[in-house]
C-alpha cells in the first residue's frame, strides 16, 4: 500500500507540474496506453436482469411474474431458452454478428439489497466494503495519469475514485473549456499559486488538473465529425461526446457513462420499457459510429447494474430489489453468446436468484484481456471470468 | 459528552463563520453587527425564526401550464426564498432536509404534494420532535408517492418506503435486519394518498389516507418489538432508536461542520439528542454555539446551491430578475444540485462530490456573470475580503489589490476560500 500511495502522490504532482512527467513515470504511461479503450456502462437503480435477459421457455419466470412477465411471443430469440427484452432490438444485428455478449448470474458474496451498499461494492470491487477508492481510480493510479479515465456527466461516481486524486468528470465535450475573462490571466495564476492546506489546497489542486484537462480535450476535440445518426436524448448525447473523445484520440483508456431510473418497484413495464430502449438504441448508433470512423475494432462496452430485481414480482406490478443479474458486452472484441449458465428459478435464495459468478472476474478479463493491465493488483485478487472477449 | 460552548464573544472572523454556514454568507453590515455577541445569543437568535417568507416571490407553481413548467416554478420560488427570504437558517435546515427526507420530482409532480412537503421541512427545520418530523414526512404523499408507499397492501407488499426509513432516514445501515424490513412493509401497508394523481392532475390536491381494507393489522416483530404493529409504531420504533441519534446527529455535523465530521462530536450531539428524547433544536442550538463549530472552518465544500445563494447574500441580495433566478436554479442544477431533485434516494454525498472539471467550469464561468457580464448586477462597493472568504487577510487577497472591484470579487468568487464555508 505504502508504494503505491507514494507513487500516486508522485503522479498527482506530475500531473500539476507544467515541466512533464518524470522519466519514470513517463515510462509507466507509455507502457500502459494503447489503443483499446473500454466503455463501461452503469444502469443505476438495479435494473431487472430477468426481463433483460428473458428466460422464456421456464414455466417458474412467468409463474412468478403473471403481470410483468415478458410474453414468449415478444421475446427476441437469442437461444433456445432465452431472449432479449423487445425494447432492445436495435442491438440484434451487433448479436446476429457475434459481437455481443451475455454474462449470466452475476454477483458477489453476500449481496447487499442497499441501492448505495451494492453500488459501492461494484465500484470499489470490494464486497467486504473496506476500500473507498474505486476499481477505475485503482486503474489510473496503475497507469500513472489522472486522465486516462474519464466520466461522461456531470458527477463523478465512486469507480473513478482514486485516493489522492478525482478523475475527471466531462458533462460535454463542447463546454468542456476554460475561458478566463481578459486581463485576469496572471491574477487567477498569482491566486492559484497562493500556499494552502486542507480542502483548499484539493480545491487549487483541482482546478490546476481541470486548466490541463481541458486544454487536453480541446486540442484535438474538433477532429471529429460523427458517423451515425444519434436518438435524441441525454443518455445518446453522452455516447456521442464518447465516440468523439475516442476519435480525437485525447488517451482515455476508460470512459463512464450511466443511465439511471431502473428502480422499478411500481408499474414496471413502462418504466424499464423505455429505459432499455433508451439503452439500446443509443448503443446501436454509438457502434455504427465507431465504426464509420474505423475505431469498432478498438472499443469494448461492459454493462452493469448493481443488482437485479427478485424473481417474483410485487403487488404494484414491479419488483424490490434481489441480488444478482445480468451483464452485457459489446464490440468486435467480445466472444458473442451468452456466458454462464442461467440462474435456476427454483432454488432462490430468500426470494432472490444464487449467484454463480463474481463480477470481479468479469472485470478482470476487461483489465487484463481488453486493457493488457494487471488485474490482480487493482482489483486486490485473482478472479475468473467467464471468458467474454475472443 | 456534550459539547464544549465557546465562551469568548465573537470576533469578526467568528462572525463571518457563523454567518457563512447558517446564512449562505453575509454582507460586512451583518457581520459587523455580530461582532462581539456571544456564540449562545447568536445561534438562538438565529433559530428563532417564524413561518415568514420573503414578500414579492415572482414565482407561483399554480400558474404552471403543464407538470414541467410548475416544476420550474416551484424550484424558482424556492430559490427566490433562499436568496431573499428573511430566515436564512431555516432555508438552509430545510435544504439540508431535503437532502435527508429525500423525494424526487421525478415522480412527485404534484404542486400541492411538492408544497406541502416543502412547508413541513421549514416547519419542522428545528424541530422539537424528531419523531413527529418523520411521521409527518411518512405521511406526506410527496414521500408516499416517491417511494411507492401508496402502492403498499396488505398481502401484497411493497417494501421500498420500509427499507429507506431504516437505512437512510433513521437508523442507517447495520442497525436493522431484512425481517425488519418486511415486517416494517407489513405495518405501513394501507398508508397512501388520495388526489393528485397523473401527469394530468398536477394541480390537484392530494392528502394522506389510511386505508384499512389494504392494512396487515397480523402480528410483526420489528426492531425487537413484537405486537399487533401498526404505522405509527414503526414510525416511532426507528425514529427513537438510539442510533438514530447518531445517524442524523452525523448529517447535522455534515451540514455545519465538516464534510467528514469529528467522529466524538458527533457522539456528543447524539447524547444530546437522546437526552432530550430527538429535540433537534436543543441539538443545533448546543452545536452552533461550540467550540467544535468555531474551531472547524473551511471544511465544507459549498454544494451550487450554497455557492449561488452565497454568492448573492454576500453581494447584499441584489435585486434579479425572474428569468435570470429561473436560470440559476438550472445553472445550479448542471452544477449537480437540481433543487427537489437528488440523483436518487441517499441524496446528494456532497464534499469533494461537487467538485470535478465540468463543476468547477461552471462556478468560475458563473462567477465571471454575476460580477462581470453584461447582466451582472450593479456593484458600488465590493465586498469586503472577510465576507468574500471569511478571512481577514486570505491567500488571495494578493492577487487581488491590482483590480477594480468588479475584478476582485471574480477572483474571490472563484477561489477555495470562497468555495468552502
Amino acid at each position: 500500500m505504502t508504494n503505491r500511495r507514494d507513487f500516486l502522490k508522485l503522479s498527482a504532482l506530475a500531473a500539476a507540474a507544467t515541466t512533464g512527467m518524470p522519466g519514470f513515470l513517463a515510462r509507466a504511461a507509455a507502457q500502459a496506453a494503447g489503443s483499446k479503450t473500454l466503455v463501461v456502462i452503469q444502469l443505476t437503480g438495479g435494473n431487472d436482469g430477468l426481463n433483460t435477459l428473458v428466460p422464456y421457455s421456464n414455466g417458474a419466470y412467468y409463474a412468478a411474474r403473471p403481470t410483468i412477465a415478458i410474453p414468449k411471443k415478444d421475446v427476441l430469440t437469442l437461444t433456445p431458452d432465452l431472449g432479449m427484452h423487445p425494447a432492445m432490438r436495435p442491438l440484434m444485428g451487433l448479436w446476429d454478428g457475434g459481437r455481443m455478449a451475455w454474462m449470466e448470474n452475476v454477483g458477489y458474496p453476500n449481496p447487499n439489497r442497499s441501492h448505495f451498499a451494492s453500488m459501492a461494492i461494484w465500484h470499489t470491487a470490494d464486497p467486504s466494503q473496506a476500500q473507498s477508492d474505486g476499481w477505475i481510480g485503482r486503474l489510473a493510479e496503475s497507469i500513472g495519469d489522472p486522465f486516462c479515465a474519464s466520466n461522461i456527466g456531470a458527477a463523478t461516481p465512486q469507480a473513478l475514485r482514486a485516493s489522492e486524486f478525482s478523475l475527471p468528470s466531462i458533462d460535454t465535450v463542447d463546454n468542456f473549456q476554460l475561458k478566463l475573462p481578459q486581463g485576469l490571466g496572471g491574477a487567477f495564476g498569482d491566486m492559484l499559486d497562493a500556499a494552502r492546506s486542507g480542502e483548499a489546497a484539493f480545491l487549487t489542486q483541482a482546478t490546476r488538473q481541470m486548466m490541463k484537462n481541458t486544454a487536453r480535450v480541446q486540442a484535438n476535440a474538433q477532429k471529429y465529425r460523427a458517423g451515425a445518426t444519434y436518438p435524441e436524448g441525454r443518455f445518446a448525447a453522452q455516447l456521442r461526446d464518447t465516440a468523439r473523445l475516442i476519435a480525437a484520440g485525447v488517451g482515455q483508456r476508460v470512459l463512464y457513462v450511466s443511465l439511471g431510473g431502473f428502480d422499478t418497484h411500481a408499474g414496471q413495464r413502462a418504466e424499464q420499457d423505455e429505459l432499455l430502449g433508451t439503452l439500446a438504441s443509443g448503443l446501436a448508433a454509438f457502434h455504427a459510429d465507431l465504426e464509420r470512423q474505423g475505431l469498432a475494432e478498438n472499443v469494448v462496452v461492459m454493462g452493469f447494474s448493481e443488482f437485479g430485481r427478485r424473481v417474483a414480482e410485487n403487488g404494484s406490478a414491479g419488483t424490490d430489489h434481489g441480488k444478482g443479474s445480468v451483464m452485457f458486452a459489446l464490440g468486435s472484441g467480445v466472444r458473442g453468446g451468452v456466458h454462464g449458465s442461467s440462474p435456476d428459478l427454483e432454488d432462490l435464495s430468500d426470494g432472490d436468484i444464487k449467484y454463480r459468478q463474481d463480477f470481479r472476474g468479469v472485470y478482470a478479463e476487461a483489465l487484463s484481456g481488453w486493457l493488457g493491465l494487471n488485474a490482480r493488483e487493482i482489483l486486490n485478487g485473482d478472479f475468473r471470468g467467464p471468458g467474454w472477449l475472443a | 459528552m456534550t459539547l464544549t460552548p465557546l465562551t469568548r464573544p465573537l470576533s469578526a472572523e467568528d462572525a463571518a463563520h457563523f454567518l457563512r454556514r447558517t446564512a449562505f454568507g453575509a454582507t460586512d453590515a451583518q457581520i459587523r453587527a455580530l461582532v462581539g455577541k456571544d456564540a449562545r445569543t447568536a445561534a438562538r437568535e438565529a433559530l428563532a425564526f417564524d413561518q415568514k417568507t420573503a414578500p414579492g416571490n415572482p414565482f407561483d407553481p399554480m400558474q404552471g401550464a403543464g407538470p414541467g413548467p410548475m416544476l420550474q416554478l416551484t424550484r424558482g420560488a424556492w430559490l427566490f426564498e433562499l436568496v431573499y427570504g428573511p430566515h436564512p437558517l431555516r432555508e438552509k435546515l430545510a435544504l439540508t432536509w431535503s437532502n435527508h427526507f429525500v423525494i424526487g420530482t421525478d415522480k412527485v409532480r404534484n404542486v400541492h404534494a411538492l408544497a406541502g412537503y416543502l412547508g413541513l421541512l421549514r416547519r419542522h427545520a428545528a424541530t422539537t420532535s424528531f419523531e413527529r418530523f418523520t411521521l409527518e414526512v411518512a405521511q406526506a404523499p410527496a414521500m408516499l408517492r416517491y417511494l411507492d408507499n401508496d402502492q403498499n397492501r396488505r398481502g401484497k407488499p411493497n417494501e421500498n418506503f420500509s427499507r429507506e426509513l431504516l437505512e437512510l432516514f433513521t437508523t442507517g445501515i447495520g442497525q436493522y435486519s431484512e425481517d425488519d424490513v418486511r415486517e416494517g412493509a407489513r405495518a405501513l401497508t394501507g398508508w397512501t394518498f388520495e388526489g393528485g394523481r397523473g401527469n394530468q392532475n398536477y394541480l390537484e390536491p392530494s392528502r394522506f389516507v389510511f386505508n384499512e381494507r389494504q392494512h396487515d393489522p397480523g402480528r410483526k416483530t420489528y426492531l425487537g418489538q413484537s405486537g399487533e404493529l401498526r404505522g405509527e409504531d414503526i414510525i416511532r420504533l426507528a425514529a427513537t432508536h438510539p442510533q438514530t441519534a447518531t445517524f442524523v446527529s452525523r448529517k447535522l455535523h455534515r451540514a455545519f461542520l465538516a464534510d467528514t465530521p469529528d467522529t466524538a462530536a458527533v457522539q456528543g450531539s447524539a447524547e444530546t439528542w437522546r437526552r432530550t428524547n430527538g429535540n433537534v433544536r436543543a441539538v443545533l442550538e448546543e452545536l452552533l454555539s461550540s467550540e467544535a463549530f468555531y474551531a472547524s472552518r473551511a471544511r465544507i465544500i459549498r454544494s451550487p446551491v450554497e455557492y449561488v445563494v452565497g454568492a448573492l447574500r454576500t453581494l447584499g441580495q441584489p435585486k434579479m430578475d425572474a428569468k435570470a433566478l429561473l436560470n440559476l436554479t438550472q445553472t445550479a442544477g448542471r452544477m449537480g444540485q437540481v433543487l427537489l431533485q437528488p440523483e436518487n434516494v441517499k441524496g446528494w454525498d456532497g464534499g469533494r462530490e461537487w467538485i470535478n472539471d465540468t463543476t468547477l467550469l461552471l462556478r468560475l464561468q458563473l462567477a465571471a456573470a454575476l460580477t462581470l457580464g453584461s447582466k451582472a448586477p450593479p456593484l458600488t462597493a465590493a465586498p469586503s475580503a472577510l465576507a468574500l472568504t471569511g478571512l481577514e487577510r486570505p491567500p488571495s487577497a494578493a492577487a487581488t489589490l491590482k483590480l477594480n472591484p468588479q475584478q476582485a470579487t471574480y477572483l474571490h468568487l472563484i477561489s477555495p476560500e470562497f468555495q468552502l464555508a
